[in-house]
């Protein structure tokens, strides 16, 4: 099979998925029962004109990219100091670690405790689980610095500060990149995750703000429309992907040398 | 996008060695420093317990360990149990999954042509965006944390397992072709072996995240298990129990990894990188 | 006497699957290889050596012409054609006891029988003592001891060999050539010997172990000349004579040429 065959398979493939998908369900006779590919379209016609998927997904797109940005103000510059000061790394990273190996969604009932329903508890998990990725990586970033560069800027007589802008700051930079994308990678799974579970386990119909995963939970328990959460999964899966593409894009453009 | 068939898996594999890697850094640490830390995170949570003086807000540590220890005569084994029991049937479902796919991705071009462009469609859909979904198939039950676990866990072994399967040695294969080995027992005794190390490194990324699944799981669609544990004792506001499960759960991942890191230095001993994979 | 192993009229063109390219490696090549003779392919890089070996060995089929092993036309790999690699190839995750009782075990010995057959060929290739080691525990002569005992285990017809002494220091493939005679049969009974295929690069090593030199051409590989090496046996006391050096010469002008021609082609 050559590679132009392989390039052009997928899509008549996918289209006989479609197609045969389509004709089990309505052959079946429950379409209320089952999803369809033409119920998903007009799910997804209904929801984006009248609104609720764009709120939705703004709503915690927001959350996600506040939770994100918190999570790197705080850890990249915790990530330098612990890669650089090894009295600092050996200090903190048992309390890093084993922090880490706490998954995320767990802390939601602290957290509601804490910071209430109003989307603060939700931010709380996204900044939590993009906390992470950026320290580790950071770390490795400024210990991956090669070293001559440093003693050779020195030599040259350039100042701590000159060394730090113009040394470490680009040679760490394609690592903590790569710790950005995975953090938002993480933010975003973690966003759905804690509106998910706040949806469903807090029934206080608390007036938090609606993102996606409320969005699902409310379509299942209250709409009811089968067709509507697999779009919503789709949905998903599009900005996870839109994500990874654009910080690599964004990743190739800040280091074009890589 | 590139199509070549390796670009998903070499992604996939660059992102589990830096994700190993990211472990390394820990284990230079010595034992003393690690209780003398915990000692001091302590310290600081019992400050600021004593600060806020509401034990339902911050339960200071001593409470939070006496529940556990109260814990472990009362739900917690049978929590526990539940939970490995769900992490054991969609693991060990999706592990097996995911390395039949790849073998019959390995042998059949045309399967592999299907399968690739699936996977990197279904994969940015994270196990967390199907609970709906699940909760409609199974209801509320073992169910959904178990078909959480299988699909998180199918992806890093099946890309894992077809990377480490084409990257097998081809003179490897006609030596065990020259010295008479069936086509079944050069799958059993040559490809699988050649492959193990970066199978082992998918199943433990596999683990990974499907731990992580399994809290996700457990925490939205089930009525049992640590993760369903956690909101019940909220329920009562019993934060002290709370805090102990959450830390039950901490603990528990960080035993299973270990135990997989170390299985994984054991097998891969005689490979090239059997000494990194021992971090 | 009917020859062992004979090519007829092979070439061999690869044709990349993903993008249509056309390499043709082997020019109608035909050649015949006697029971109990020891005959070396040289040539300069590119000129197709390995892959005629591999169309003997049965790893891949001929565009055009065929090999036959006792006048049987070979289609795949067989226990009877053994083969030792430039790499070793040696299974890293086996020790070399589990390594040299591969073949006997793919045959279906019992583990009693096949231990005892490997254990045989360990000792008789000097390797005694270290069954329990493991591939990357050994030092590079060892592996192709090691290398060579798994493909005795077989007790093979045919040995075809592909540069298997290139990866090692000079002076350790002095002696495993020397090893390599012994346990071909170098010093006795000439009925006893196998036919042997050795592809290599050094003309040296072609004149020292050989009783035929096939020497190829380059792009596509085409057979040059034979020469036939009549130095008696055994050859032990006849490395670096005048006579051994005058088949080198003569092989050497023949490819000469082409070699360096190779070194521009593979810098560019």
């Amino acid at each position: 099979m050559t590679d132009a065959q392989r390039r052009w398979l997928p899509l008549p493939f996918f289209a006989t998925v479609l197609v045969l998908w389509e004709f089990a369900v309505r052959q079946s006779g429950q379409l209320a029962l089952y999803p369809y590919p033409s119920g998903v379209l007009r799910a997804a016609i209904r929801t984006i004109g009248d609104g609720s998927l764009l709120a939705a997904t703004s709503g915690s797109l927001y959350r996600v990219l506040l939770g994100f940005s918190i999570a790197g103000l705080l850890g990249i510059p915790l990530g330098v100091l612990m890669g650089s000061l090894q009295p600092v790394n050996r200090a903190m990273s048992p309390i890093i670690d084993s922090l880490r190996s706490i998954a995320p969604i767990a802390w939601i009932p602290m957290a509601l405790l804490w910071l209430g329903i109003r989307g603060n508890a939700a931010l709380f998990i996204v900044t939590y689980a993009a906390f992470f990725p950026f320290v580790v990586n950071t770390i490795q970033a400024v210990r991956l610095v090669d070293r001559n560069l440093v003693n050779a800027a020195r030599a040259l007589g350039a100042s701590r500060a000159l060394i730090a802008r113009t040394v470490i700051l680009p040679g760490s930079l394609p690592v903590i990149l790569t710790g950005a994308r995975i953090s938002l990678a993480f933010a975003w799974g973690a966003i759905i995750a804690a509106e998910l579970a706040m949806g469903i386990k807090v029934s206080a119909g608390g007036s938090g703000a609606v993102g996606l995963g409320q969005l699902m939970v409310s379509t299942l328990y209250i709409r009811r429309d089968v067709n509507a959460l697999v779009l919503y999964m789709i949905v998903v899966g599009i900005i996870s992907f839109m994500i990874d593409l654009l910080m690599r894009r964004l990743q190739r453009n800040l280091t074009p040398w890589r | 996008m590139e199509h070549e068939t390796s670009s998903l898996a070499m992604r996939s594999r660059v992102e589990s060695v830096a994700m190993r890697d990211r472990g390394s850094w820990t284990h230079s640490l010595r034992r003393g420093e690690f209780v003398l830390a915990l000692a001091a995170i302590v310290a600081v949570w019992q400050m600021v317990s004593v600060s806020v003086n509401n034990k339902t807000l911050v339960p200071p540590p001593l409470l939070v360990l006496d529940a556990w220890i109260g814990l472990w005569a009362a739900e917690l084994p049978g929590d526990i149990l539940a939970s490995l029991v769900h992490l054991g049937v969609g693991y060990g479902l999706g592990i097996a999954a995911g390395l039949a796919l790849a073998l019959l991705a390995a042998r059949f071009l045309l399967f592999e042509a299907i399968i690739d462009p699936m996977v990197e469609i279904l994969r940015p859909i994270s196990a967390i965006a199907w609970i709906p979904i699940a909760i409609l198939m199974f209801g509320i039950g073992r169910g959904v944390p178990i078909f959480l676990i299988f699909y998180a866990a199918i992806f890093p072994v099946f890309i894992n397992t077809l990377a480490g399967i084409k990257q097998v040695d081809p003179h490897l294969l006609q030596a065990a072709q020259m010295l008479g080995a069936s086509r079944r027992m050069i799958v059993t005794h040559v490809v699988m072996p050649a492959a193990l190390p970066l199978i082992l490194a998918g199943a433990r990324l596999s683990l990974g995240v499907a731990w992580m699944a399994m809290v996700a799981g457990e925490l939205t669609g089930a009525d049992s298990g640590l993760g369903w544990r956690i909101f019940w004792y909220q329920e009562f506001f019993a934060m002290d129990k709370v805090m102990a499960v959450i830390l039950t759960i901490g603990i528990l991942g960080y035993i299973l990894d270990t135990l997989l890191r170390w299985l994984q230095a054991r097998i891969t001993r005689w490979s090239q990188d059997g000494s990194e994979a021992g971090r | 006497m009917d020859a062992k192993i004979e090519g007829v009229g092979l070439s061999k063109t690869y044709v990349s699957a993903r993008t249509g390219d056309r390499v043709e490696a082997l020019r109608d090549i035909s050649f015949r290889i006697m029971p109990n003779e020891f005959v070396s392919i040289v040539g300069p890089s590119g000129c197709g050596k390995s892959t005629l070996l591999s169309l003997v060995a049965g790893f891949v089929s001929p565009s055009a012409g065929k090999v036959l092993v006792d006048a049987v036309a070979v289609s795949a790999p067989d226990p009877r054609r053994g083969v030792m690699f430039q790499e070793y190839a040696l299974f890293p995750w086996r020790t070399v006891l589990g390594n040299v009782e591969f073949g006997p075990l793919a045959q279906g010995a019992s583990p009693a029988a096949r231990r005892a057959v490997a254990q045989r060929y360990i000792d008789m290739v000097g390797l005694a003592g270290f069954e329990g080691r493991y591939p990357h525990e050994l030092s590079g002569g060892m592996r192709q001891r090691c290398a060579l005992a798994r493909l005795l285990a077989n007790e093979p017809e045919v040995w075809l060999m592909d540069e298997p002494l290139a990866a090692v220091d000079l002076q350790t493939r002095n002696i495993l050539q020397d090893e390599l005679l012994r346990l071909w049969g170098d010093a006795g009974d000439p009925a006893s010997r196998r036919a042997v295929m050795f592809v290599t690069h050094g003309i040296d090593e072609a004149v020292y172990l050989s009783d035929r030199v096939i020497v190829l051409g380059r792009r596509p590989g085409q057979v040059k000349d034979v020469v036939s090496i009549d130095l008696p046996r055994p050859r032990r006391s006849l490395r670096n004579t005048a006579a051994a050096g005058r088949f080198i010469d003569h092989i050497w002008n023949l490819i000469r040429d082409e070699a360096a021609q190779a070194i521009v082609e593979e810098t560019s």
